[in-house]
């Protein structure tokens, strides 16, 4: 019995990705209790599938991808809530005014929203977008995987995570501006006197892409 | 390329999935487009941002250790078998593995898993949570443990040098790290044995008590129960030598 050269294996290809599944575990669950349960379980399950794994392909993909199953199905059920998505979006259209209208003067808009952003906002904002949208924003802008990576670990095709990775960002983007507003740190329409409507029309159809599935 | 062409593709190029014609393509329009290189602009921007806001956290001591005994006590013992199966594409490889562990998983179970944990642990030996007398390690574990801890008196100037909670199964339970004079050493796993079986290859009974033995490469380990809670001892000794200093440790 080959215990524990698969102990040894499985140790050095899966145990350094341990904190990449324990954060994206952390922002899925929002629970460090949960986030705990689902990182041990998926270890387990990877550890006793390990000999499906194979060696030289991406482990780190392979993780992720049974920690969004185990994720799926245990927890996912509990999270059946359906978050009010227009409002969010409807944010992100202020925020769409905002970014084009203080551009005329030269100066960037985002600088001032973004050079004043705390982390405590963004994790925020990033826990309120819903779970699909909120797993493709981790797994791309946190992670690093590829489309086609991200696509295998969601298991839906790569349009889709196009899709969830636009809206998902557009109600990121949304949040942390609103949060922005409400703390006085930026002036709400700061652009938008700027703007005529015709210009914000012109603006919104170039922006017309997203729609998920 | 016109901009709502683009701007499907903004959010590629910007994540760089574009290569070859398509990123030429892209480049070109933005070149001629300040709307939609704005939004290029706007779009690395916002993301550089969030991904510097977002650390990576801490993994918790806690988890790692949950994981490192887990994988400590998986293959020798399967314990439960959730309903799962429910990864699609690994099913039936999957299926073949899982018969073999659970059929192997059976023959080996001579041992129960806390005899083979103990002997895990002991090789491995793992940092203590907390050092001092043996009273004050017992004290330490009030509170933390649903049964009260006595560290077990041994003979031969033994002293405790360390204890640490660890997860037996889906209980919590005390360990004990003692140092014997002779240089040995000498662990205690203090368990509630209402859930974990205690079972061995060889079982003897020692002044009315019953004792189960199981041995592994270079150390003993014993099992037995004492007012109701659970006990593994293991040690580098042999059996013999090891079933002596459990039956002395009863007298104390």
């Amino acid at each position: 019995m080959k215990r524990r050269p698969i102990r040894a294996d499985f140790e050095r290809e899966a145990l350094p990705h341990l904190s990449a599944l324990y954060g994206a575990a952390l922002r899925m669950t929002r629970d460090p209790k949960d986030a705990e349960d689902l990182v041990q379980e998926t270890l387990l399950r990877a550890y006793r599938f390990f000999d499906t794994f194979e060696a030289g392909t991406n482990c780190k993909a392979w993780l992720f991808r049974i920690l969004t199953n185990v994720f799926c199905n245990q927890y996912r059920e509990r999270e059946r809530e359906h978050v009010v998505m227009t409002e969010a979006e409807s944010s992100s259209a202020n925020l769409e005014q905002f970014l084009a209208g203080a551009g005329g003067d030269g100066r960037d808009s985002e600088t001032a929203l973004l050079g004043r952003m705390v982390s405590a906002d963004v994790e925020k904002a990033l826990a309120a977008v819903p779970p699909d949208f909120r797993l493709a924003v981790v797994l791309a802008d946190l992670e690093d995987f590829s489309y086609k990576e991200i696509a295998e670990i969601m298991d839906c095709p790569a349009g889709t995570v196009m899709s969830r990775l636009y809206r998902g960002r557009k109600i990121l983007q949304g949040l942390l501006y609103e949060y922005a507003v409400e703390q006085g740190i930026i002036a709400p329409g700061n652009g938008a006197e700027t703007l005529d409507l015709e210009a914000f029309r012109r603006q919104k159809q170039g922006e017309g892409g997203g729609g998920d599935e | 390329m016109n901009c709502v062409e683009t701007t499907a593709t903004v959010q590629a190029y910007v994540d760089g999935e574009l290569d070859g014609v398509d990123r030429e393509s892209v480049e070109r329009h933005l070149a001629s487009c300040p709307g939609c290189a704005r939004r290029v602009h706007v779009q690395t921007r916002f993301r550089a941002a969030v991904r510097a806001h977002l650390h990576r956290p801490e993994v918790p001591f806690t988890l790692r250790r949950r994981v490192e005994e887990a994988l400590g006590s998986q293959p020798i013992a399967p314990r439960r078998w959730p309903a799962w199966m429910s990864l699609p594409r690994i099913v039936p490889a999957a299926a073949a593995v899982f018969l073999i562990v659970a059929i192997t998983g059976t023959v080996r179970r001579s041992n129960s898993m806390v005899l083979e944990q103990a002997a895990s642990m002991f090789t491995r030996q793992p940092p203590p949570d907390v050092t001092g007398s043996c009273g004050s390690i017992a004290s330490w574990f009030q509170g933390k443990l649903e049964f009260p801890v006595h560290a077990p008196a041994l003979g031969g100037g033994a002293t405790c040098q360390g204890g640490r909670l660890v997860n037996l199964g889906a209980r919590p339970a005390a360990y004990l790290v003692y140092q014997v004079s002779d240089g040995h050493r000498v662990t205690f796993l203090v368990f509630d044995p209402r859930d974990e079986p205690i079972e061995a290859r060889e079982h003897r009974v020692v002044n009315g008590r019953e004792i189960y033995l199981g041995t592994g490469p270079g150390i003993s380990t014993a099992a037995y129960r004492d007012r109701g809670l659970g006990y593994v001892v293991t040690a580098d000794y042999d059996e013999d030598t090891l079933a002596r200093l459990v039956t002395t440790s009863f007298g104390r």
